[in-house]
């Protein structure tokens, strides 16, 4: 099998954190899920690379806090480095890219933070 | 008259070049990459080596040595601010330290109770890790 190894590990926590989200059964709070996983989707699939890692580093993050492996203290102040790091280089785009490079960074970071860390954290 | 311009329009342009010329040498004279570059890598070590020290699960927390450890990276940055030759650097290694502050104090927070997880001290580094790439144009 060509496809062994890291890959399927990668899309098995994928999986998880798209299972865990897809629970939700409440209809305001499954739109807001849903446009959450839309913006990490396209996050994940963007051109630059700080912004697909952005979006890596921040899935594997909800994973480790649904698993119980980091508190949500821990994930707040991941999410505050993340940001550091992330308003230089959303400053530095030009004009007609910093809404897009800022909705795919830090806003992506702040609904993860105030929505979806609330629901997973009620799941465990 | 003509050649009086085309005269002093020469000497102005050789006049423009001298400067640029001993400008540029300056330049190359005080300021060298390789070192600065040194001295970033040597922040990164001081700081992956201090959440390794102190970002151990069930490991006691020593106040005294913390403190001590937290002491001497300020001095280390301190020191290199100062002392960076590259001026537009400067807000480059405060940012670096802004990173080393948040990091003590999390560290503090979490290991005097005694709630450091082996993926926090990964997870943390994976952050230093990256900041200094960036810091280092990577």
């Amino acid at each position: 099998m060509p496809s062994a190894g890291k890959p399927k590990r990668k899309k098995s926590r994928k999986s998880e954190l798209d299972s865990a989200l897809n629970q939700v059964t409440d209809e305001s709070v499954a739109a807001s899920m849903k446009e959450f996983q839309d913006l990490l989707a396209q996050a994940k699939g963007d051109t630059s690379e700080l912004i697909r890692q952005n979006a890596q580093e921040l899935e594997e993050r909800l994973v480790l806090l649904k698993e119980r492996k980091i508190d949500k203290e821990d994930f707040d102040f991941f999410v505050e480095n993340q940001k550091r790091d992330l308003r230089v280089f959303v400053d530095g785009q030009p004009a007609q890219s910093q809404e897009r490079a800022e909705k795919l960074t830090l806003q992506i970071l702040e609904i993860a933070a105030t929505k979806v860390v609330p629901i997973l954290i009620a799941m465990i | 008259m003509n050649s009086n311009i085309a005269k002093n329009f020469i000497a102005r342009n050789v006049f423009l070049c001298a400067t640029a010329i001993a400008i540029t040498s300056c330049g190359t004279a005080t300021f060298s990459k390789p070192g600065s570059d040194t001295q970033i890598e040597s922040l990164r070590n001081f700081e992956l080596a201090f959440i390794d020290a102190f970002a151990v699960p069930g490991k006691r927390f020593n106040a005294a040595a913390f403190d001590a450890k937290v002491n001497e990276g300020n001095a280390k940055f301190q020191q290199a601010i100062a002392n960076e030759k590259f001026t537009a650097r400067r807000p480059v290694l405060v940012d670096l330290k802004g990173q080393f502050d948040a990091d003590a104090a999390h560290l503090r927070s979490k290991a005097s109770r005694g709630k450091v997880s082996p993926a926090l001290a990964s997870e943390m580094k994976k952050d230093v890790n990256k900041i200094y790439d960036h810091a280092l144009g990577r």
